[in-house]
């Protein structure tokens, strides 16, 4: 029996069993049967349930996000369906020192992402300087033109962002990726945790959890930050692409979570250079948008022609600034997975710090020397398309056939600039519920991160985990799912 | 040079339309050898134009009609002055090439190195360059020169065989085209061939009887970056330097970034737009009277443009289909 086997080898007690530890860090042990001290009353609890009650717990989840609609669609799969978003029954912690330096190393590099994206719009200093190669800069797809010289309100682009961090085998915290234009799973986040305390109330209120809950709010104070100066009390609005659209969830929970109107763009119409939304009552002025919608759709007299869930117009106001945009235009240019590789460059180079959270060491392929490492080295190293996210456009090495390397080759080799390489890290492993035993998978972190008056991050954030064994990739669109993420007050 | 410039454009729709959103780019520039004194825009229905400069440093108007019509009338008027841009050496030195290079490697001019919508290379053009032996060579005025002539040589000026927006491969099939493809072509060859920045200019000419491009239109040209030069314009429609009877109105990448007018509406199932332009030089203002130099201006009425703008019919469960497919294409950054 593989079970009695894999006991034996961890030396785990019951329900550990199948538990693998290996080189990857392990959020909860730090050996075989010697679980961490932030862990250990999780440890002692989940020692005196029986299998059988914590499957009832985790029914009770399911079931929960069910009548609650909680749900995503994914793309590629042909029978096209909206899917249960995957939940864990079991947190994630983060003792209060490790979230200590998180917290710090966002600040640190979401206020240098932030002044990035205000220089290149304007002096381009970093570019003259040399700090950043320009041609990066300008032939990213997501650079806006449109943008140049347009000063937008307290000089914030970047009022959501959700960053990727993964821990090395070392433990420390590392980013993998940053999504500045319109990170999602925050919904996620607050609905686990939701969850987590219908299905774990004693263990929950005796934790010393820091609370999340708030996160709403704060978006809405973050937005009403931003609004024009003249816009009194400011309108503010939630702009999705509509019920296709695979976190179409998200966008009537949070605009439910903020109380404010959810939108379309057909619901909205710019006349004079101002914004309004069409009402039963007539027209209502708007002064900020929430908006879930891509760059390129926003305004089809600016951006693309065909497209049919922007506002005409929009962009006259926004440059007027009649109408606030979070996130701003053009942020997508500083979360180009090529312009990453220069986040620590662009944090010294404006804050004169080193980056508290180190990068993963990144090739570019648009340097002919990286690139014919990346070619070389296919099988052992992760690919990404630059402008992607979302797990889509990517080659994970040791887990790839001959034949998707191949593809991967043709596709670098005839556009090298669209694509960067990584080392494939092995993402530390968190204690997951599945099959009635707790056992080992990969995880991230994404921490949402708000930028207004100051920077506010909810203490946790959405962790994702890859549920299928031995799979490095948490995307929800990949088969990831998650689980809720406690950061404990002491 | 002073001039007088009146640029009608009138849309008319098959069936009623509203909330329509217009901009457009009509206002002659403000640089060093040009000074717009005057401009003033008529819009029928009446609305408000509002205007903003763009990072090029054109200024754009834009305006709103919400209201129901079927009909849109832009009057544009101007009073510009030009002054003759300086005078150019016969040739630069051979070291200008380095020079060029020296300045790209620094990043000047970046965009206007690049391949745009309508310069991407293609087979036809490529051809091209290998029949006119568009190479770096003497120096890159005088290949410049020579390109400007040998485009204007290949291909016959057609006011009907594309429209504005034609790809340049319409052109070089059949080596016909208006003055947008000339300057499309030449511009894709000097920036893939040549690898000088060069910019789409769109203006008014001030015609003469021996000119090639059609009076009564807009006008189109180039401006390559060179060494010690600066910004200098070639008209390869007319085989002439950009001179005091070029007006410019706007620069860019190429048409796709400053077409005179770009708009979105609700309603309707395509329409006909009709485009006049009358450039008047202004007495007093020392025009020359020679013969060829004479200005067409027969008091007949300019001709007209015509052109059908592509129908934007498609059927109501057709548009829903669109509307999905661009739902589920936003990247959430899941």
């Amino acid at each position: 029996m593989l079970d009695t086997e894999l006991s034996i080898q961890s030396g785990m007690p019951a329900p550990f069993h199948a538990y693998q530890l290996d080189d990857a860090y392990d959020e909860m042990f730090s050996s075989a049967g010697r679980p961490r001290d932030h862990y250990k009353r999780l440890f002692r609890r989940l020692m005196e349930l029986t299998p059988e009650e914590l499957e009832e717990r985790q029914q009770a989840a399911d079931l929960s996000f069910l009548h609650q609609g909680i749900t995503f669609t994914v793309y590629s799969d042909t029978r096209g369906t909206e899917r249960i978003f995957p939940y864990d029954l079991l947190p994630r912690i983060i003792s209060a020192a490790e979230w200590d330096t998180v917290e710090r190393g966002l600040i640190q590099r979401i206020t240098a992402l932030n002044l990035f994206l205000h220089d290149i719009y304007h002096d381009a200093q970093i570019l003259r300087d040399k700090v950043v190669p320009f041609d990066l800069v300008y032939s990213s797809k997501h650079y806006r033109r449109e943008m140049r010289g347009l000063d937008v309100p307290h000089g914030i682009y970047i009022t959501v962002v959700g960053t990727d961090l993964i821990r090395l085998p070392d433990g420390q915290f590392a980013v993998l990726e940053d999504n500045l234009r319109v990170p999602s799973g925050a919904s996620y986040m607050l609905a686990n945790r939701a969850v987590m305390k219908r299905v774990f109330p004693g263990l929950f209120r005796n934790y010393g959890i820091r609370p999340l809950d708030f996160y709403g709010q704060a978006l809405l104070t973050t937005m009403r930050y931003l609004a024009p100066p003249a816009s009194g009390d400011p309108s503010i609005v939630l702009l999705s692409p509509g019920v296709f659209n695979s976190a179409y969830f998200e966008h009537t929970f949070l605009a439910r979570q903020m109380g404010i109107p959810l939108v379309e763009g057909r619901d909205l119409i710019v006349h004079d250079a101002r914004v309004f939304m069409r009402t039963t009552s007539g027209l209502r002025p708007v002064n900020v948008i929430y908006r879930r919608i891509d760059d390129d759709f926003i305004d089809p007299l600016v951006f693309r022609k065909d497209s049919m869930l922007g506002v005409p117009g929009l962009f006259s106001a926004y440059r007027k600034g009649n109408v606030t945009l979070a996130n701003a235009a053009g942020t997508g240019v500083a979360d180009d997975k090529a312009i990453y590789a220069y986040v620590p460059a662009i944090i010294r180079y404006y804050l004169g710090e080193d980056a508290i959270l180190p990068n993963i060491d990144t090739f570019l392929c648009s340097d002919s020397v990286q690139c014919s490492y990346v070619l070389d080295n296919l099988d052992s190293l992760v690919v990404k398309a630059v402008g992607e996210s979302g797990g889509y456009g990517m080659l994970v090495g040791p887990h790839s056939t001959a034949e998707q390397r191949e593809e991967f080759r043709r596709q670098i080799q005839a556009n090298p600039r669209n694509f960067i390489a990584q080392p494939t890290i092995n993402l530390s492993r968190a204690p997951c519920f599945l099959e009635g035993q707790v056992e080992a998978r990969h995880v991230d972190l994404r921490p949402y991160i708000l930028y207004g008056e100051r920077v506010t991050i909810v203490p946790g954030g959405l962790t994702r985990v890859a549920l299928r064994r031995g799979s490095l990739v948490v995307n929800s669109s990949q088969g990831g799912g998650s689980k809720d993420t406690w950061v404990l007050h002491e | 040079m002073l001039y007088s410039v009146r640029h009608t454009t009138r849309f008319q729709y098959k069936l009623p339309v509203s909330e329509a959103i217009t901009e457009i780019r009509m206002r002659p520039r403000d640089s060093e050898i040009q000074h717009c004194n005057l401009f003033r825009l008529t819009l029928r229905p009446q609305a408000n134009a509002l205007s903003f400069t763009d990072s090029l440093g054109n200024v754009v108007h834009h305006f709103s009609q919400p209201g129901v019509h079927q009909e849109l009338q832009i009057v544009a008027e101007s009073e510009v002055m030009v002054s003759a841009p300086p005078v150019l050496p016969a040739s630069l030195d051979a070291t200008a090439w380095a020079q060029n290079d020296e300045a790209a490697a620094a990043g000047d001019h970046w965009d206007m190195f690049q391949p745009s919508a309508y310069t991407t290379s293609t087979a036809r053009l490529e051809a091209l360059a290998r029949e006119l032996d568009v190479t770096r060579r003497d120096d890159p005025l005088t290949v410049l020169l020579a390109l400007n002539a040998a485009i204007h040589r290949t291909f016959a000026y057609d006011a009907t065989s594309t429209q504005v927006d034609s790809p340049i491969d319409d052109a070089l099939l059949h080596r016909r085209g208006v003055c947008q493809d000339f300057t499309h072509i030449m511009l894709a060859l000097v920036r893939n061939h040549l690898r000088l920045p060069a910019r789409y200019v769109s203006g008014y000419l001030h015609h003469r009887r021996d000119d090639t491009s059609a009076d009564g239109a807009s006008h189109a040209w180039l401006e390559v970056f060179l060494p010690g030069l600066g910004w200098v314009g070639f008209d390869p429609t007319n085989n002439i330097l950009a001179g005091e009877r070029h007006i410019q109105v706007a620069i860019g990448r190429d048409y796709a970034d400053v077409p005179p007018t770009r708009g979105v509406y609700k309603g309707g199932s395509g329409s006909e737009l009709s485009v006049s332009v009358r450039v008047r030089p202004l007495h007093g203002s020392g025009g020359a009277a020679g013969t060829a130099d004479a200005p067409l201006d027969d008091g007949s009425e300019p001709p007209v443009y015509r052109s059908t703008a592509q129908a934007l019919q498609s059927s109501y469960a057709q548009a829903q289909q669109a509307a999905a497919q661009q739902q589920q294409q936003q990247q959430q950054q899941q």
